[in-house]
C-alpha cells in the first residue's frame, strides 16, 4: 500500500469573478497523493474554477489552498503549475507551435531549463503518452482530436507536475476513445504514480474509473467519497442534475431483487446475476 | 409511405484524401422515420449526412459516385437554397451555428432567407418557441445563454423552416445530460406531433435509442448494419466487437444472452430494464 | 439592466423609446458639427450637451471616468504635435522658449481648436455606442435600406469580436498553465510571445469558420443564384415604430444642423477670432 500524506488541502476557499459571480462557496476539500478523482457536476457548477484555483490561475477570494505544502496566495503561477497540470476541455485552445515536439517543448522551455533537460523531458513525455515518432514534426492542428489530446496532455506532463487535472477528457469522443484515454490516465496514476483529477459528466466513465467522486453543484460541493458511497446518495445526485449510470440504477431500482445498489459495471451485475441464480 | 431519401451505390472521397470517406452506400430511409445513425469517429456518419442536404457535393471539393436522391430528386439538381427547405441540419457546436445578435433574430433568419413574409413567420416563430421552451430567451443575445440552450435556438431556428427532412449530427455531444436530456425530448415531441423524418447521429445512445424506429452502423466508411431498431441491437455482438457499446441496461442483457440466461426482447429503457429484471429472478 | 456595446444601462432609461435609427442619425450628424466649429467655447458646449443627454440616458457616469486617461494623453499627443513638431510663420507670436523649443500663440491656438473639435466627436460616438446595442445597430442600418449582405457581415464581425476575445482569455491562461510568465523577460521575448496567441486563435476561427458556413448553407441562405435574391421580410423591423417624438428629435437634429451651417458661413458665427475664451487666454498668456 502507497504511503498517502495530503498534497492538496482547500480550506473555506471562496471565489468571486469580476463581475460578481459567485463561482465558488466555502469549499473544503483534502486531495492526497495517488488518488484517481472524477470531479462532476452540470455546467456552472464551479468545476472548472475550482480547477483553476488548484493549479494558481486563479487565486481565492477568502479561504486557502496549499499545494505541497505552498499557499497559492504566495506563490507565482509556476511554481504552482509545476505542481498541478491543468488540460484544456478544447487542445485547439493550447496548441501554439508548428510541429509537436516543440509543443511539448513549450514549458520545459518557459520555465526556463536547459536544452538537455528539454530534451529529456519531452522524450519522456512522448514515451508515456506514445506518440509515434512519425507525428513529432507535424502540425498539431492537422492531427485527430484525440492525437491533440494526447499531445495536449503530453505538453503538460513536460511540467512534470504530481497532480494531472483533464477537463472533459471524453467529450466529443467515440467509446473506444474514450476508453483509451481512459486507459491511459489509468495508467499515470496506477504505474506512474500521478494524482489524477478529470472533470467530466459521463457517469458510466466515472463509474469505471474513479475511486473517488466530488459532486458539486451550485458553487458549493454537495458530496465528496467513494464512488460506490456517492452513487447510492440518490437525493444529492438529484441536486447536481446528474444521474448515475443506468447499470447502477438498474442495480437501485429495486432493493428486494437482491443487487447490490453499489454496482458500478455490467461485469458486477452480470456476476450477481449468477451468484443469485445460483450458479 | 414512400422512401424520402434514396441513396445507390453512393461514395464519396475528399479532394485531400487517398482513400474515400464512404464507400458502397446503399440505403433508404422512409418518410415520418426516426432513424439513428452510430459508429466510431471517423466512420463517415457527418460525410452520410452532410450529402443528404447537399453540402456535399455543395461546400465540399471531392469525387463522387452513385446517387443521392431526395424526394425523388438528385441533390446536385436543386437550384441553390431549394434543398435546404426541405432538408435542415442541426451541426454538433452550438457557437458556430449561432449567427445572429439575438435569439429571435437567429430564430427568423432562416426564414427570412426563404422569403417568407411577416405573419408566416411570426406563425412559425410561435410554434418553434412553444416546441423549444424558448420564450423567455428570445430577446438575449447569443453570449447570455448557456450551450444547451444555444443549441435548442439551433434546433428551433431550423425547425422554424418546417423541413419534412431533419439531421442532427452529434446535436448533444458538447452538451452536459440535462441539456441533452431536454434536445431530445423536443425530439420526442416532434416525433408524436408531426411527421418529420428525423434522422440522428449520436454517439449518447441511451437517449438515442428509445426513439429511433431504425438503426444503422457505420464503421470506416461503410454500413455494416440496418435494422428495425430491437433486431438491431440483438447483434450486439458484432456491435462491440466494432467499438460500439449499447446502453447499460441493455448491454448487461445481452450479455445474459451471450450466457444462455436469457432470450427475449431487449429493454430500450432503464424502466424496461427494471420490469424485465423483476421478471427473470423471479420477484 | 441592458448591455449595450460599451457598459450597461438600466432598463428603464428612456433611450431605448427611441427608434434607433434616430441614434444613429444623431451620432452621424452631431459629429459633423465640430467640423464648422472652430471656437473651443461652442465645442466645450457641445460636449457638456452630450454629457447630459448620456446622465438622461441613465448612462452610468462612472465609465466616463475610463475617458479621462484617454483624453489627456490625447490632449497631450495634440499638443506636442501642433507646437513642437509643427512649423512656423514669420508672422507667428512666440509666447515662449522653452528647452530650446519655441512656442507660437497660433500653434497653442490651433492645437486648442483641434483638440476639442475632436472631443465632442468622441464624446457624440461614446453616447452612441454607450446607449445602443448591437441589435440597435443592426436595425439603425436595416431601416435605411443598407442591404442586408452589409449588415449581417457587420453583426458577425461584431459576434466574432465577442468569441475571440473570449477565446483570447481561454488561450492567455492556457499559456500560462504551461508556466509561461511575462514578467521580467524582454520586450522582444514578450512580443514574440504575445503573437504566439495568434496560432490558437486562428485554429479555433479556420474550424469554426467551416461549420459557420455550412450552418449558414444549411439555414437556406444562398450567396447567389435565385434563393439571393429573395426579398428578406426584416421581421426585426416590426419591432421598431417610429414614433411622433421621433420625427420631432430627427427634425430638430435636422434644423439645428442647418442653422449651424447659417450661422457659419451667413453670420460668420463660431469662429475662432471670436472666441472670448481664446481672447482671455491669450491675454494670460502674453
Amino acid at each position: 500500500m502507497t504511503e498517502y500524506k495530503s498534497y492538496i488541502e482547500v480550506v473555506n476557499l471562496d471565489f468571486e469573478y469580476p463581475d460578481g459571480t459567485q463561482a465558488l462557496k466555502e469549499i473544503n476539500l483534502e486531495i492526497k497523493k495517488g488518488e484517481f478523482i472524477a470531479l462532476i457536476g452540470q455546467n456552472g457548477s464551479g468545476k472548472t474554477t475550482l480547477s483553476k484555483c488548484l493549479n494558481g490561475l486563479y487565486k481565492p477570494t477568502a479561504g486557502d489552498i496549499v499545494v505541497d505544502g505552498l499557499n497559492s496566495k504566495d506563490s507565482s503561477i509556476v511554481q504552482m503549475v509545476k505542481r498541478v497540470g491543468y488540460v484544456f476541455q478544447n487542445p485547439d485552445h493550447q496548441l501554439f507551435n508548428n510541429n509537436c515536439w516543440d509543443e511539448i517543448a513549450y514549458g520545459p522551455r518557459n520555465i526556463q531549463l536547459s536544452a538537455e533537460e528539454v530534451e529529456e523531458r519531452v522524450n519522456e513525455a512522448i514515451q508515456v503518452v506514445g506518440l509515434p515518432k512519425f507525428y513529432h514534426s507535424e502540425h498539431p492542428f492537422f492531427l485527430s482530436k484525440g492525437l491533440r489530446q494526447r499531445v495536449a496532455i503530453a505538453s503538460i506532463l513536460a511540467l512534470r507536475p504530481h497532480v494531472i487535472i483533464v477537463d472533459e477528457p471524453t467529450t466529443g469522443q467515440d467509446t473506444k476513445q474514450s476508453l483509451e484515454i481512459m486507459d491511459f490516465l489509468k495508467d499515470l496514476n496506477e504505474k506512474h504514480g500521478h494524482t489524477i483529477i478529470i472533470i467530466t459528466h459521463d457517469m458510466p466513465i466515472v463509474g469505471r474509473y474513479a475511486r473517488r467522486v466530488i459532486a458539486m453543484a451550485q458553487a458549493r460541493i454537495m458530496a465528496d467519497g467513494p464512488t460506490r458511497e456517492v452513487f447510492t446518495q440518490s437525493e444529492v445526485l438529484e441536486k447536481t442534475f446528474l444521474a448515475p449510470p443506468q447499470i447502477t440504477q438498474l442495480a437501485q431500482a429495486d432493493p428486494s431483487l437482491g443487487f447490490d445498489p453499489r454496482t458500478l459495471t455490467v461485469e458486477e451485475m452480470v456476476e450477481q446475476f449468477l451468484e443469485i441464480k445460483g450458479e | 409511405m414512400s422512401n424520402v431519401i434514396e441513396i445507390n451505390d453512393y461514395s464519396w472521397k475528399y479532394i485531400n484524401t487517398k482513400i474515400p470517406a464512404i464507400e458502397n452506400i446503399n440505403l433508404s430511409i422512409k418518410e415520418g422515420s426516426f432513424v439513428g445513425i452510430i459508429g466510431p469517429n471517423g466512420a463517415g456518419k457527418t460525410t452520410l449526412a452532410y450529402s443528404m442536404d447537399g453540402l456535399i457535393p455543395g461546400q465540399y471539393n471531392g469525387v463522387k459516385k452513385g446517387t443521392v436522391e431526395v424526394f425523388g430528386t438528385e441533390v446536385e439538381n436543386f437550384a441553390k437554397g431549394e434543398l435546404q427547405q426541405l432538408v435542415g441540419v442541426v451541426f454538433s457546436d452550438p457557437e458556430a451555428q449561432f449567427t445572429a445578435m439575438t435569439v429571435e433574430d437567429e430564430l427568423v433568419f432562416g426564414m427570412e432567407n426563404i422569403g417568407l413574409s411577416v405573419p408566416e413567420i411570426k406563425e412559425r416563430l410561435d410554434w418553434a418557441i412553444e416546441l423549444t421552451d424558448l420564450s423567455h430567451l428570445l430577446m438575449k443575445p447569443p453570449y447570455e445563454i448557456s450551450g444547451g440552450q444555444k443549441q435548442r435556438v439551433a434546433l428551433a431556428a431550423v425547425l422554424a423552416m418546417r423541413p419534412k427532412i431533419l439531421i442532427l449530427d452529434e446535436p448533444t455531444s458538447m452538451l452536459d445530460p440535462v441539456s441533452r436530456g431536454r434536445i431530445f425530448e423536443v425530439l420526442a415531441k416532434l416525433k408524436a406531433e408531426e411527421n418529420n423524418t428525423i434522422i440522428v447521429i449520436e454517439h449518447s445512445l441511451e437517449n438515442l435509442v428509445p426513439l429511433a424506429d431504425e438503426m444503422m452502423l457505420m464503421v470506416d466508411g461503410a454500413l455494416l448494419l440496418q435494422d428495425k431498431t430491437q433486431s438491431f441491437f440483438q447483434q450486439s455482438k458484432m456491435l462491440l466487437e466494432k467499438g460500439v457499446y449499447p446502453p447499460g441496461a441493455m448491454h448487461f442483457f445481452h450479455e445474459l444472452q451471450m450466457k444462455n440466461y436469457y432470450q427475449g426482447k431487449l429493454p430500450l429503457t432503464v424502466t424496461e430494464g427494471i420490469d424485465l429484471l423483476r421478471e427473470i429472478t423471479g420477484s | 439592466m441592458n448591455k449595450t456595446l460599451l457598459g450597461y444601462v438600466p432598463n428603464e432609461s428612456p433611450i431605448y423609446a427611441v427608434h434607433p435609427f434616430v441614434k444613429l442619425f444623431f451620432l452621424l450628424v452631431v459629429s459633423l458639427f465640430p467640423m464648422f466649429v472652430s471656437a473651443p467655447d461652442w465645442n466645450i458646449g457641445l460636449v457638456l450637451v452630450i454629457i447630459i443627454f448620456m446622465w438622461i440616458s441613465r448612462v452610468n457616469m462612472k465609465t466616463l471616468k475610463i475617458y479621462v486617461p484617454v483624453a489627456i494623453s490625447m490632449g497631450t499627443i495634440i499638443f506636442l504635435s501642433y507646437t513642437v513638431l509643427g512649423g512656423t510663420h514669420p508672422e507667428f507670436e512666440l509666447l515662449a522658449r522653452v528647452w530650446g523649443v519655441n512656442f507660437y500663440w497660433e500653434r497653442v491656438r490651433d492645437a486648442l481648436v483641434v483638440y476639442f473639435r475632436v472631443l465632442p466627436m468622441i464624446f457624440t460616438m461614446v453616447f452612441f455606442l454607450s446607449t445602443s446595442r448591437e441589435r440597435d445597430i443592426i436595425v439603425a442600418m436595416r431601416s435605411v435600406k443598407i442591404p442586408f449582405v452589409v449588415t449581417y457581415v457587420f453583426a458577425m464581425a461584431l459576434r466574432s469580436a465577442g468569441m475571440v476575445l473570449e477565446d483570447f482569455q481561454i488561450v492567455r491562461q492556457a499559456e500560462q498553465a504551461r508556466g509561461f510568465d511575462p514578467a521580467g523577460k524582454s520586450l522582444p521575448y514578450k512580443i514574440r510571445q504575445y503573437v504566439m496567441y495568434m496560432v490558437p486563435l486562428f485554429a479555433l476561427s479556420l474550424r469554426r469558420s467551416e461549420e459557420f458556413t455550412n450552418a449558414l448553407v444549411a439555414r437556406g441562405y444562398a450567396f447567389t443564384g435565385k434563393f439571393s435574391k429573395v426579398k428578406r421580410a426584416d421581421y426585426i423591423l416590426t419591432h421598431y415604430s417610429y414614433k411622433n417624438f421621433d420625427y420631432v428629435f430627427i427634425s430638430l437634429i435636422s434644423i439645428a444642423f442647418v442653422a449651424l451651417l447659417i450661422f457659419r458661413y451667413g453670420f460668420g458665427y463660431f469662429l475662432v477670432e471670436q472666441s472670448w475664451l481664446m481672447r482671455i487666454l491669450r491675454e494670460a498668456l502674453s
